[in-house]
């Protein structure tokens, strides 16, 4: 049983132990997510629209006959990859942005336009390619897809990215690289050497210890149970979509841009989402163009949703990092040299920015900040396969593996402990080590876990004959603090005070899960506290709709928790002044003799002259008081607070099967804004995070490119069963800028888990486990490793 | 039960009884749960996987759970069903995970998604262990998968259940 967190500063609701405010909702299964919505009981006349899939990784179509599927009772539209209105769509990408709202113009990877809504070319097993089918059903329609007789050319293909690079291999995608694989720069990511500071080679060569590692983390699905898909009804020469991808401004823009309608004319609504753990910032999706075009000429509302096999649709950017660090004997690292190859998969989507820019941008700034040289270099590269897109944690998963395996065995080089050298040397610009944050997590995490039972690699002693144990642990940035939000632009809340006193409070966000309408509606209950309400009374308005809301907060990371409370403060002081004004009339005196507290206008100089804020309202015109609020968030520089994971493992040494006996996950929020939420959080990464580290896996048929586990009877997600006990530790050590200075932690609570695993794996045997998922075979491959080096070692010995 | 004509299907869906007429009302091929989602709207049941890995359409058929998505709603035939809508307002089930806010376990969902499945995997639990142990919880509720990863709040809501009846 864990301690309770504590607050720094005691609110009444704001980081609070509470339920969410729709746990009774969800419970009770009256929450509407789109399949709820889009259904043909609500939308009379719906139909259902399904696209050609490839059968193969490389293909061309060079011929298609969709003449029976046009006569098939049931379907009502067929559109083709070479009818016009489709042909003449602009080439785009699914990753226009991740969070801002942006134009056809501004995307963020203008260079890597490589997809078309419905084209000819397939580039993985399972693109959207040929013809779309609009039908009663769902079977009629994939019934008309497979009627159609398709003449496929076959291309060679890639499967492996360092392949892919080689001169010779087959080009994905000529019209963006006619030369290679390569992706093509991008300003926002930089060029292929993208950090560079001090000297590398210089302090690779006056260094006392040099280590140089490489390891992988894999394409892993995000997994939502709530499937991508969408909802598009015309209304003359208005446009209505119901999504489940989290940004309803975004798409309205998006959808507008591609199909050139006024914004006024496109309306998005995102009601409740069963998930997005980065899914969603593909949300550019090709299906809500082709669905709209096929709804206006069936003029009827079409529904697009995947089916769970066609919901592997992007990944976990794989990331394949060689680093070459440097230190010396004191134990300061002098020098890392990162070279990252990103498997990009058949679309680039956001691969750059896993590879790149959260390495460089984020990284290099939040946590390595203080090692004088530094070189980075990456390449993401076509192939194949399941386009990598992004999941929670983008690019920091992939890099913490290399990074804390070479902090690992520099601290063992040295003689250190890995948490001493960790504490010596990372930190983020703002703050020299030792950073407070850091060392904060990390002397906790070692109590909690029993760092002090850790031995020294592999001497621990053979428990039953058959397994052994040890410890790990692995330290990474948070981010998504306030001023790195700076680029979303202003924040919008809205208020109305309703003359009982109730609120309604719109803070737009799609809820996905994160718990943030559940932080709004406390920091609302707080700062409204001068009406003697609670949040019982606060009703947040909980579909994020481009027609009737505010600019709705892009559910990144869990950052949206404190973005609209940070401007509470202001919306209160508005409110409290209009209710005063209202007073003014009642009590004959100017606002500045009358206060508010408790549900009371009193006067100043005699408080027992007082009346009750509704008697106030309900004698008015009952008409509500409208407050809005709009604002950056703080962006003072104060850099960001930290995570760490602490593992504790057992290996079998006979299975190769790793059995993770306890995990301390502890955060640095900066602010916790809902400690029930945060702990979800942080324990919830954990079973994400063990999927990734142990048994989730997308496994190809090397011979024919064609995934083989798109469904969730072999694709292992843990169950309840999987979960090892999990110490959630939610801290507030770091101080942001304004009203609460919190830092989201939903991405980076599955940063660490797998290192600190690996980790624990190395500390118990001396087996190193460097690429995901550590399955048994290459745990066993690992040990057969340690052994004969082990041998050899003693044969030196002899000799 | 009243006798009924050899192509119709008879079920019991929360305490109404339906009658079906095969082909017309129902198809022979179809789900229980697009019976129940598309036909009836109730959508408190949810399809995630539609494949029968996840539990998220768990409903009960004569008090067991089964799989909505992987039963023909004319094997419901003759039988009831109870869906998360039939199981009233102040269930102490739905009342658990709804509450949970204990410290050290999270909230028992978050996204939502896959709730309605663990409170009818919980009722079907308990009603063939009014008061399973943790690890008997575990097993139980092993077959619905929860992607936020609320696994211990979810447990921690059962334990706290029984707790209550046991009182």
């Amino acid at each position: 049983m864990t301690t309770p967190f504590q607050p720094r500063k005691p609110r009444q609701f704001v980081g609070t132990y509470r339920p969410k405010i729709e746990g009774y909702q969800k419970a009770s299964g009256s929450s509407e997510f789109l399949d709820d919505i889009a259904s043909g009981l609500r939308f009379p006349g719906m139909i259902h629209a399904k696209v050609l899939r490839s059968p193969f990784p490389h293909a061309v179509i060079k011929s298609l006959d969709t003449s029976a599927a046009e006569k098939m009772p049931g379907v009502h539209v067929v559109l083709r990859y070479d009818d016009p209105e489709i042909a003449s769509l602009k080439p785009t990408t699914n990753s226009w942005t991740s969070f801002n709202t942006v134009s056809y113009d501004k995307m963020y990877y203008p260079n890597h336009r490589d997809r078309k809504v419905l084209g000819s070319k397939a580039h993985w097993a399972g693109d959207q390619v040929g013809a779309v089918v609009a039908a009663e059903t769902e079977d009629i329609a994939y019934e008309a897809l497979k009627s159609m007789v398709v003449q496929w050319e076959q291309l060679a293909f890639e499967l492996d990215p360092i392949e892919a690079m080689k001169p010779g291999a087959c080009i994905i995608h000529p019209e963006i690289n006619p030369q290679s694989n390569i992706l093509p720069s991008e300003g926002l990511c930089g060029p292929d050497v993208f950090r560079v500071r001090g000297d590398v080679d210089k302090a690779f060569a006056t260094a006392d210890e040099i280590v140089e590692v490489r390891s992988d983390y894999h394409f892993a699905d995000q997994g939502c149970l709530d499937t991508r898909g969408c909802l598009l009804n015309w209304h003359k020469d208005e446009l209505t979509c119901w999504t489940n991808l989290y940004q309803a401004d975004q798409t309205r823009m998006y959808i507008s841009q591609m199909l050139d309608l006024k914004l006024h004319t496109v309306r998005v609504i995102c009601p409740y989402i069963g998930g997005s753990f980065g899914r969603s910032n593909t949300g550019d999706q090709s299906f809500f163009i082709f669905t709209a075009i096929a709804a206006k000429r069936a003029k009827r509302p079409v529904k697009y949703k995947h089916t769970r096999q066609e919901d592997f649709h992007d990944t976990r950017n794989y990331v394949d990092w060689s680093l070459k660090m440097s230190a010396t004997k004191d134990g300061s690292i002098t020098g890392c040299y990162f070279n990252g190859i990103g498997d990009a998969g058949a679309y680039s989507e956001h691969t750059i920015a896993a590879l790149k820019y959260m390495t460089g941008f984020e990284m290099d700034e939040c946590l390595l900040y203080h090692i004088p040289n530094m070189k980075m270099e990456g390449y993401g590269v076509y192939t194949n396969k399941i386009p990598s897109g992004c999941k929670r944690g983008i690019g920091n998963n992939q890099l913490n593996m290399a990074l804390f395996l070479a902090v690992e065995l520099m601290a063992e080089k040295l003689g250190m402990d890995p948490i001493d050298l960790t504490i010596k040397n990372f930190s983020h610009e703002w703050e020299k080590p030792p950073n407070k944050s850091v060392t904060a997590l990390l002397r906790e995490g070692s109590k909690r876990i029993g760092w002090e039972n850790r031995l020294p690699t592999n001497q621990g002693p053979l428990i039953d004959g058959t397994r052994k144990r040890g410890f790990g642990f692995s330290l990474h940035d948070g981010w998504h603090t306030a001023w790195q939000e700076e680029p979303r632009g202003m924040v919008q809340l809205g208020l109305k005070l309703n003359p009982d006193l109730t609120v309604i409070l719109d803070a737009p966000m799609a809820e996905t899960g994160c718990g943030s309408n559940s932080c709004a509606v406390w920091a609302c209950a707080d700062h409204l506290s001068f009406l003697g309400i609670t949040p019982e009374d606060i009703k947040w308005v909980e579909k994020a709709d481009t027609e009737t809301g505010l600019k709705d907060m892009v559910q990144t990371d869990s950052s949206v928790s404190f973005l609209h409370a940070e401007l509470m403060p202001e919306a209160a002081v508005k409110l409290k002044l209009k209710i005063l004004e209202m007073a003014t009339k009642k009590f004959e005196q100017p606002v500045e003799n009358l206060d508010i507290d408790d549900g009371r206008v009193f006067l100043r100089s005699d408080p027992d002259k007082h009346m009750t804020i509704r008697e106030i309202l309900w004698n008015e015109t009952l008409v509500p008081i409208p407050i809005l609020v709009e604002k950056l968030t703080p962006l003072d520089k104060t850099g960001v607070p930290f995570e760490a994971t602490f593992a504790e493992v057992e290996v079998d040494m006979e299975l190769g099967k790793i059995h993770v006996i306890k995990i301390v996950q502890l955060n640095d929020c900066g602010t916790v804004m809902y400690a029930t939420g945060a702990e979800a959080q942080l324990i919830g990464g954990q079973a994400m995070a063990l999927g990734e580290a142990l048994t989730e896996e997308i496994i190809y048929d090397k011979s024919t490119g064609l995934p083989l586990n798109f469904n969730w009877v072999d694709y292992l997600i843990p169950t309840m069963l999987d979960m090892p006990e999990v110490e959630p530790v939610a801290m507030e050590v770091w101080e942001g800028a304004g009203e609460y200075g919190a830092c989201g932690i939903g991405e980076s609570v599955t940063t660490c888990t797998a290192r600190a695993i690996a980790n624990a794996v190395y500390n118990a045997t001396g087996a190193r486990v460097d690429s995901t998922p550590f399955k048994p075979e290459k745990v066993l491959a690992a040990l057969d490793a340690v052994d004969q080096a082990g041998h050899s070692e003693k044969e030196e010995v002899g000799n | 039960m009243e006798k009924k004509g050899p192509d119709t299907a008879k079920i019991t869906i929360n305490g109404r009884v339906h009658e079906f007429c095969i082909g017309r009302d129902i198809e022979p091929s179809e789900t229980l749960s697009y019976l129940i989602r598309e036909r009836l709207g109730l959508t408190g049941t949810k399809i995630a996987c539609d494949q029968g890995a996840c539990g998220a359409c768990t409903v009960l058929l004569d008090g067991k759970a089964v799989l909505s998505c992987m039963t023909l709603a004319i094997e419901a035939d003759g039988h009831e069903v109870i869906t998360v809508e039939g199981l009233g307002d102040n269930d102490p089930v739905i009342r658990a995970f709804a509450e949970q806010s204990e410290p050290g376990y999270g909230t028992a969902m978050q996204c939502g998604f896959c709730t309605p499945g663990f409170v009818m995997a919980t009722k079907s639990l308990l009603n063939e262990n009014p008061s399973p142990d943790l690890s008997e919880i575990k097993q139980g509720l092993s077959g619905n998968l929860c992607r936020c990863g609320c696994y211990p709040a979810v447990a921690r809501a059962v334990e706290r259940v029984v707790e209550q009846e046991v009182k």
